[in-house]
């Protein structure tokens, strides 16, 4: 399939794989099926008190005043927090750097002192004895807002004299990337394409609404239980407390889903002023509808592509205009919108490239990490364009794609060479082969077909300078333990992590415990975010693991009267392979081990390769540390008279390097598979003058069971990734191309095209009439 | 959250009759519960149904369908009979919510809380279905046709239970079909829903109903469109025209899930599919 002499870096060759690789039961997999497992929500304290946030309802006021006499008078209110009771500090809305990077102005208000910037922004918090009677306070709270103009749209935002919502001007974020020349390039095409995309806000919904619990313990350090995504936010919590950083420990527990919305602070921040406001235990779930207005969304961005590509179907130039919608506050935008403008040209050889892009404040809710980061947007228009430029070219959609595919060894539009195999190519035409025989029309019902390939980083950027720790230790009895600060949010990051070690140790998956998740005890992970909990944190277990097999392997060496390079560690022995007489225990090597005196445990940190910033003129440079490849190939039935789209057959195929473990890699193409047949056909949050009108599953369609076919995973190897043996990440990539996907092929079916998402009956019945 | 209600529960139909005026009764609570905890219904004694005999029953009896007031959406996809007793109602029971909904929505609650979307009532009022009321001093029967009087108002009193719904099963040569047309296929609010009921007698329509849900105040049956099939044979264009009809004679809105004019556009397609698969199925 690929070329045997292999340009690209790749992991070892032929090495045996004995727990990596292969679908085993996760850790967290019997204590879900049984209910057992305890997620932030099922912990309790006694004398807990129970907490609830008032928000604005309205998206751009002034807060007249605001009244809680009534609340704090009624019985078994304990507390009630306005601004004017706080500090007058404001919380962190960037990424927790391991540099301590930080942008100025990123900050927001904690509570609403006066001016409201968005519906939902905090005006109080409110803690009491029972939910019942923190519901009832909340009605008694006493407030008047002034409307004030507002700004709702992306291009008003610029206009002289739109309200400012950022200063000075609503621009919060800008990149330009500049190759080659696209006045040169335009002028070598036989056509030039041009076209404009446009997405819609939407809702990570993951099943487990943002929860937590938090106390003051002895020490005076206030410790927060919570369901996050990234328990390195306890220095901004510290930082917004008025504590020194070692006073605040955020311990998570397994998270019912994050996607990017528990990237950012969500209750950690409420429950920690009201626990040190108390001293008492205070706990704050949200509701749905609490989780609907209070976390920020994906951005919809407005994508522009112009191409110039020759008659043959040689891609000659891209020009790319991005806006995002960044909504009220920056939160990670800059970081958003830098994402989509360095994945705009897609996995394409373009030699002349020019893009800008902007990310703009609007009093819409503010707009931050979701699964795909601004590169599942602009996946969503560089996939469509494709399309768009084979059907005036009448050439082969995918032949156009194999023209300008870029191939291993290429560099990407900012000057970056991947290192790793770039097989784009190979994921499309195995997701294609696997549709099989194409569905047969009958009537007003036309089948269609679409892929989307991708290119799509995992791991942070490259001048964050990313770093991420674990310990792993064998106990005398030779089983092992795992410490690693990583979140698990439900892809299994955790049990990964046991494979990677069982593997090295010689051990099975039985026979390791994680510890995880806990910003005082374990070694520090980094976040759950970006696709690189596995890509990084998989590197340190395996550099920790690898460590600690050496020492054990050189003093089974000893005991065994063997060499070093003789001797290994499998099934619970150390063992002579050519020799069967030459075996012992890792129970026995371990307590032998002690009683002399060996190490047993290994701390290690893996560093993601540091880069400076790129340029800012041109946008040159290297920008993440590599990328993963794939495809999504779909086929649908849509009724050109109704226009209800039935998708009927739906595959990933990605180059993730290494499966770790497949069933879990499964796992994160089915679900992304879902979630982007969602962003494609249903979803979508609607603002009405910034106020969210649809903050309900009624209203928010996410694909059921009965809208799902059955997806196929295909599952490529190149074991070229940075990860531990070869791996690439996959977290994110699986479900970029996957509306792109099914907006080509309903394209196909309909013969003309949706532009904007998510692509509803309405609209295909609207483009079928024009 | 759910505000605190008091939770009365009747052990039969008597005490439950007695305990009805100043209560709001609870069947399934998908409807009720959900609007109490949205504070769209603030309801302060809760009338359990869960404890009347027989209150699910369902019987057929010299071809008419009675089903009783407790009676599931589930109850009717595990009876057999129902199938041919009320294709359509099946075919909406088939799309309705999802397997919890199911499980716990009944029929009468459906019809009770009288959504212009609610599932049930277009294939109800496809099979000409009446309505059973019953207060402490005695029982009624309302045609379904006559029940609704204005958006979420019914000609149910206070005092009254429903105790059960009934039609006459469709006879030989007579199709009864419904499609739920919806933003997705499993627990999604009807955009449109169209039900018909054609009955044949070679090549002429001797009855012909369409009901339509969620193009209106109410569910309702468009009798212009009915009155230009009965008695004629459905060729392809007096059904098309027969579909416009009967867009003509909905007054959808826009709401977040469609807008009034894709709405009328919807009915006429369906109209006009559901009418000749009809017939053809009525031969
Ligand atoms: C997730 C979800 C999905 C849904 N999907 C659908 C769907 O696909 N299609 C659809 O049509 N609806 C749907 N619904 C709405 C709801 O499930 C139905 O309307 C259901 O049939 C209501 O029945 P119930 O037994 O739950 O009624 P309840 O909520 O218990 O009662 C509803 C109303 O009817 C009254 N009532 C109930 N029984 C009687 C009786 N015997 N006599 C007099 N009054 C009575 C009650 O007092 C109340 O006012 C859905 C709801 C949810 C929450």
């Amino acid at each position: 399939m690929t070329d045997q002499e292999i340009p690209y870096r790749q992991a070892e060759a032929n090495v045996v794989l004995r727990q990596v690789g292969k679908p085993l039961e996760r850790t967290d997999a019997e204590g879900k099926a049984t209910g057992r497992t305890r997620y932030a929500g099922d912990y309790t304290m006694p004398g807990m008190l129970h907490a609830k946030v008032l928000r604005s309802d309205i998206a751009s006021g002034r807060l007249k005043h605001l009244d809680a006499s009534k609340a704090r008078a009624l019985p078994g209110v304990v507390c009630v927090l306005t601004a004017q009771d706080l500090p007058d500090r404001l919380a962190a809305t960037d990424m927790p750097g391991q540099t301590g990077q930080k942008r100025a102005s990123t900050d927001r208000q904690i509570l609403v002192r006066e001016i409201i910037r968005h519906h939902g922004e905090p005006l109080a918090l409110i803690a009491a004895e029972t939910p019942a009677i923190a519901d009832k306070a909340y009605d008694l709270i006493e407030y008047e807002i002034e409307p004030m103009p507002g700004v709702y749209d992306t291009e008003a935002a610029l206009d002289p004299g739109a309200p400012i919502v950022t200063e000075p001007d609503n621009i919060v974020g800008e990149h330009k990337i500049r190759k080659g020349d696209t006045e040169k390039g335009f002028a070598e095409a036989d056509h030039i394409i041009e076209n404009t995309f446009h997405t819609q806000f939407i809702e990570h919904a993951f099943l487990e609404p943002e929860v937590g619990l938090a106390w003051v313990d002895e020490n005076g350090v206030v410790n927060i239980r919570m369901s996050t995504q990234v328990i390195e936010h306890f220095r901004f919590i510290a930082d917004a407390l008025g504590v020194p950083h070692n006073k605040v420990r955020i311990l998570g527990a397994m998270v019912g889903g994050g996607f990017g919305g528990k990237e950012d602070i969500t209750v950690e921040l409420y429950l920690a002023l009201l626990a040190q406001a108390t001293r008492r235990p205070v706990r704050l779930a949200y509701t749905r509808e609490d989780s609907f207005v209070g976390h920020g969304k994906r951005h919809p961005f407005s994508v522009s592509h112009k191409t110039g590509v020759t008659k043959d179907g040689k891609i000659t130039a891209l020009e790319v205009k991005i806006s995002a919608d960044s909504g009220a506050y920056v939160f990670l935008s800059p970081y958003v919108l830098l994402y989509c403008a360095v994945a705009a040209p897609g996995p394409y050889r373009i030699d002349n490239v020019k893009i800008d892009s902007a990310a703009i404040a609007t009093n819409n809710m503010y707009t931050s990490a979701f699964r795909g980061f601004g590169a599942a947007q602009a996946c969503v228009a560089y996939e469509a364009q494709m399309d768009e430029i084979a059907k005036t070219l009448g050439i082969d959609r995918f032949e156009l794609r194999r023209r300008n595919f870029m191939r291993t060894g290429d560099k990407t539009a900012t000057g970056q060479t991947v290192e790793s195999a770039i097989w784009a190519d190979e994921c499309m035409t195995q997701a294609l082969e696997a549709l099989g025989e194409k569905t047969a029309a009958s009537g007003p019902i036309k089948i269609g077909r679409g892929v989307a390939t991708y290119q799509q980083s995992y791991g942070r950027i490259t001048w964050f300078h990313d770093t991420s720790e674990a310990w792993v230790g064998i106990e005398v009895d030779g089983t092992v333990i795992v410490r690693s600060g990583v979140t698990d949010i439900g892809a299994g990051q955790a049990s990964a992590l046991g494979q990677i070690a069982a593997e090295l140790l010689g051990v099975g998956l039985d026979d390791v415990v994680i510890y995880n998740s806990d910003s005082a005890v374990t070694p520090l992970a980094g976040t759950t975010t970006a696709t690189r909990a596995l890509y990084m944190t998989g590197r340190a277990v395996h550099t920790a693991s690898s460590n600690l097999r050496e020492r054990l392997v050189a003093f089974a060496a000893q005991e065994l009267d063997a060499r070093p390079d003789e001797v290994d560690l499998a099934n619970g022995q150390a063992f002579v392979p050519d020799d069967p007489s030459k075996s012992m225990s890792l129970k026995d090597l371990a307590a032998r081990g002690a009683s002399e005196g060996l190490e047993r445990s290994e701390l290690a940190m893996f560093r993601a390769p540091f880069t400076d910033p790129i340029d800012q003129e041109t946008g040159q440079g290297p920008v993440f540390p590599d990328f993963t490849y794939g495809c999504h190939a779909v086929e649908v039935a849509v009724d050109t008279e109704t226009g209800e789209v039935t998708v009927l057959k739906s595959v990933g195929a990605h180059d993730i390097g290494q499966a770790i473990n497949p069933q879990a890699v499964e796992g994160q193409i089915e679900g992304g598979a879902l979630m982007g047949q969602g962003y494609a056909l249903s979803e979508e949050l609607i603002y009405q003058e910034g106020k969210l009108v649809s903050p309900s599953f009624s209203e928010y369609l996410i694909p059921t069971s009965m809208d799902m076919p059955e997806i196929k995973c295909i599952i490529l190897e190149s074991r070229s990734g940075l990860g531990p043996f070869g791996a690439k990440g996959i977290g994110e990539p699986s479900l970029t191309p996957v509306a792109p996907a099914i907006a080509n092929a309903v394209a196909d079916a309909i013969g003309t095209r949706v532009f904007d998402l998510p692509i509803t009956p309405e609209k295909i019945v609207r483009a079928l009439r024009e | 959250m759910l505000r605190e209600f008091e939770l009365d529960m009747p052990g039969n139909l008597q005490e439950t009759l007695a305990r009805l005026p100043g209560g709001t009764l609870l069947a399934g609570g998908t409807n009720l519960l959900v609007d109490l905890r949205a504070r769209r219904e603030d309801a302060e004694r809760l009338i359990w149904l869960g404890n009347i005999d027989g209150f699910r029953d369902i019987k057929i009896e010299d071809g008419r369908v009675i089903i009783g007031g407790g009676t599931t959406i589930g109850d009717l996809l595990r009876n057999p009979a129902m199938a041919e007793a009320a294709p359509s109602l099946v075919a909406a029971a088939r799309v309705f919510g999802g397997q919890m909904v199911r499980n716990q929505a009944t029929v009468a609650g459906n019809v009770c809380s009288g959504s212009p979307a609610a599932d049930t009532v277009p294939p109800l009022l496809s099979l000409d279905a009446e309505v059973h009321l019953t207060c402490s001093t005695g029982s009624r029967t309302v045609p379904l046709n006559d029940f609704y009087t204005g958006f979420k108002t019914n000609q149910r009193k206070h005092d009254e239970l429903v105790t059960g719904l009934s039609w006459a099963a469709p006879g030989p040569h007579t199709a009864n079909l419904f499609y739920k047309l919806a933003r997705r296929k499993g627990d999604a609010i009807t955009v449109v829903g169209v039900a018909v009921t054609v009955t044949r007698d070679g090549d002429r329509c001797t009855e012909a109903r369409i009901a339509l849900g969620a193009v209106g105040p109410t569910v309702f049956r468009a009798k212009d469109a009915e009155a230009m099939l009965t008695g004629e044979p459905l060729a392809d264009d007096l059904i098309d025209s027969a579909a416009r009809k009967a867009m003509e004679e909905s007054s959808p809105i826009d709401d977040l899930r469609a807008s009034a004019d894709y709405r009328r556009h919807c009915i006429h397609v369906l109209t006009r599919r559901l009418l000749k698969q009809a017939w053809e199925d009525a031969a």
